[in-house]
């Protein structure tokens, strides 16, 4: 029935019937079921026509690392294409990423949350590793960190990351080992400034001055952006609803209002 | 001047925050967050009409494309048995059935003092004593909406002020009566002289600013939208007197007068730098506004006939400038000068506006609007007093 579904997609003289048949034989032996290989047949049916070798490389790496057979459909929802990876465009990324910290647990997480990854190469990952060396300062460890909590860095403009690094170490006056600690990366840059801003005019946030020191004690990093806004706004901002969503409308005409003024003084 | 340079420079700005910071974490408690963020944030505009120019385009135009309310007119008309003294416009609980007196009273404006016994609907065989003939538009609560600038009409006066609608309140708190006489004693840039002559009940205004570059302000506003023939000497005067040395010229002579001191105008020192009274170098000018208020107000009071009343106002949040400053001039007026005075309760002016304003409930005398972003006018505090003898 298999050999029927994949026939109706590429007629009877394309397929190579002795290999398919070796490709399945190996995704039944990796613990896949039948449904399952039926669905992997749908998400990818190239599957039934390339050789073997390939259709298996990303299913043997995703194997290799641990991860169970719903895991691995998972992944290949989202990634269908990596059913035609091949194995030396897989491997060294997948070690690059070991190499930066990135062990059995954590890149497993991070590959089902973003799968994507592995359509990088390992010199695009080297690089955001790299930035995050040279522009901002982190230590591996810290790096290591952030690629675990926010593994969307790695496909994100550094202009816009070095913005929102910036802004968090200058303008909120928060150290590299806070960020790497609170998942900055993660949030918007627009988001994090509605809440920073929103905590400073209640008087409930305040940039440290040159010696570190504010006369209030300003509420953790984690604590204004990684938590829902329900708690944000009873917890720490002890605002309400209804003043915050004001208040956004509020800040982003401020910040429309700014770019326009700076860019006339800049036009003449 | 060296010295001075090598300071590191503060703005003025943040010093402001940092005094307030202080003092009204100590007199709001927990409210003081969030008028702190209102302070910071865009203020809201109300646009008074002038009831000298074409006023039913602009109406209709307010109503048919902005959402905007005359918030005068609506909360007049939840008063069934208001008697308007001069007011030709039809009642409004004709056609639309206004919520009486026994309707629950709307909580939403409440802050934190729900619990409280509101202030009781007033009696409502006392209408609120208000000045006529005001019209004054806002948007809804929570609405951000901005007005544009006014146009002139076809008699070429503008259309309509853009002010702080927390600000008509001290003029409507005043209650002008057709044919008094009406002393504005800092009345410079003359958004409140505007808003008196609005009610088309002064026989006679007489404006006043120590300020004659504020006074060129106050002029200009009243050409563009005052008709020339009501601006004629006998109807208006225009003096630049220290207003604490008025009695020298004028005692017991006018029916209202309003008072709108000179104080730490919160919310323009907490954005602006310029002009702003927590710079350093005006440390002293700002230690003693108290006592210029209440000489200013003492002088307001005897300004006054017997039988006639006051408003004190300001702009800021400051007990000393404002409790204190009307408790102590009271006292200073019955003890030095013999005047007997009494203070009028307004907390039917608070019910009457709960609807547009973000009211202060504990207030020793006179009442205060907090700023909110939800109705992010004032502060304005205003308080009555009445002359007794
Ligand atoms: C809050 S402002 C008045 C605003 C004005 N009522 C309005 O609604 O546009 C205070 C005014 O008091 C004036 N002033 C300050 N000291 C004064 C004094 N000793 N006598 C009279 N006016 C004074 C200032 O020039 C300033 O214009």
């Amino acid at each position: 029935t298999l050999r029927q579904t994949a026939a109706k997609h590429f007629g009877k003289s394309a397929m190579d019937a002795s290999g398919l048949e070796s490709v399945i034989e190996s995704i039944l032996k990796l613990g896949l079921n039948q449904a399952q290989l039926k669905q992997l047949l749908t998400l990818n049916p190239k599957i039934a026509v390339q050789p073997p070798q390939r259709s298996l490389a990303a299913l043997n790496a995703l194997n290799l690392l641990g991860l169970n057979p719903s895991n691995i459909i998972k992944i290949l929802e989202k990634c269908p294409d990596l059913l035609g990876a091949k194995a030396h465009q897989l491997q060294p990324l997948i070690e690059n990423l070991q190499k930066y910290g990135l062990g059995e647990g954590s890149l497993q997480r991070v590959l089902v949350h973003s799968p994507q990854i592995l359509n990088l190469s390992a010199k695009q990952v080297n690089n955001t590793v790299r930035f995050f060396k040279d522009k901002c300062v982190f230590t591996a460890a810290q790096i290591t960190e952030i690629l675990r909590t926010s593994p969307n860095v790695l496909f994100e403009k550094f202009e816009e990351l070095e913005y929102k690094f910036q802004y968090a170490y200058f303008r909120m006056g928060i150290k590299q080992s806070e960020i790497a600690k609170s998942a900055l990366f993660r949030v918007s840059l627009e988001e994090l400034k509605q809440r920073h801003i929103f905590l400073e005019r209640l008087g409930l946030y305040q940039t440290p001055d040159k010696k570190g020191q504010t006369q209030i004690v300003n509420p953790k990093l984690k604590d204004v952006i990684s938590t829902s806004e329900d708690h944000f706004l009873a917890k720490v901002a002890r605002s309400t609803h209804e003043e915050f969503d004001i208040f956004k409308k509020l800040l982003s005409c401020e910040e429309i209002e700014k770019e326009e003024l700076e860019s006339s003084e800049w036009g003449d | 001047k060296k010295w001075a340079s090598s300071l590191p420079r503060v703005p003025s700005t943040q010093l402001a925050l940092k005094s307030m910071d202080m003092n009204y974490s100590l007199q709001f408690g927990d409210l003081w967050p969030s008028i702190r963020l209102a302070l910071l944030c865009e203020q809201k505009y109300a646009a008074l009409l002038n009831g000298f120019g074409d006023m039913e385009k602009v109406i209709q135009e307010f109503e048919e494309r902005a959402q905007a309310r005359d918030f005068v007119y609506e909360a007049r008309s939840q008063w069934p048995e208001w008697t308007p003294h001069t007011d030709s416009q039809p009642r409004a609980d004709q056609d639309s059935p206004a919520p009486g007196p026994s309707d629950p009273e709307p909580s939403e404006f409440s802050d934190d003092c729900t619990a409280e016994q509101s202030p009781s609907t007033p009696d409502m065989k006392q209408p609120i004593p208000i000045s006529p003939n005001l019209k004054c538009f806002t948007f809804p609560r929570g609405d951000t909406t901005r007005f544009k600038p006014a146009r002139p009409d076809g008699l070429r006066l503008l259309e309509y002020y853009l002010m702080d609608a927390a600000s008509l309140l001290p003029v409507l708190t005043l209650d002008v009566r057709p044919g008094h006489t009406v002393l504005d004693l800092c009345a410079a840039p003359g958004g409140k002289s505007l808003a008196l002559l609005q009610t088309e009940c002064c026989r006679h205004l007489a404006i006043n600013d120590i300020s004659i570059s504020r006074l060129n302000r106050l002029r200009k506003i009243l050409h563009s939208y005052i008709p020339k023939n009501l601006r004629t000497e006998d109807r208006l005067r225009i003096t630049s007197f220290d207003g604490r040395h008025w009695r020298e010229i004028e005692r017991n002579t006018f029916d209202r007068v309003l008072v709108d001191v000179p104080c730490t105008t919160d919310r323009h020192s907490v954005l602006e730098e310029d002009n702003n009274i927590f710079s350093r170098l005006r440390l002293k000018e700002r230690q003693k506004l108290p006592l210029l208020q209440t000489q200013l107000l003492l002088s307001g009071i005897l300004a006054t006939k017997p039988g006639g009343s006051i408003v004190y106002s300001t702009c800021s949040l400051s007990q000393l400038q404002n409790e204190y400053v009307v408790e102590r001039a009271v006292e200073v007026a019955e003890t030095e000068h013999n005047v007997e005075l009494h203070l009028v309760d307004l907390s039917a002016v608070r019910t009457l506006y709960r609807n547009t304003f973000h009211f202060y409930r504990h207030c020793r005398v006179g009442e205060l609007v907090l700023p909110h972003l939800t109705a992010n006018y004032g502060p304005m505090y205003f308080c009555k007093l009445e002359r007794i003898h």
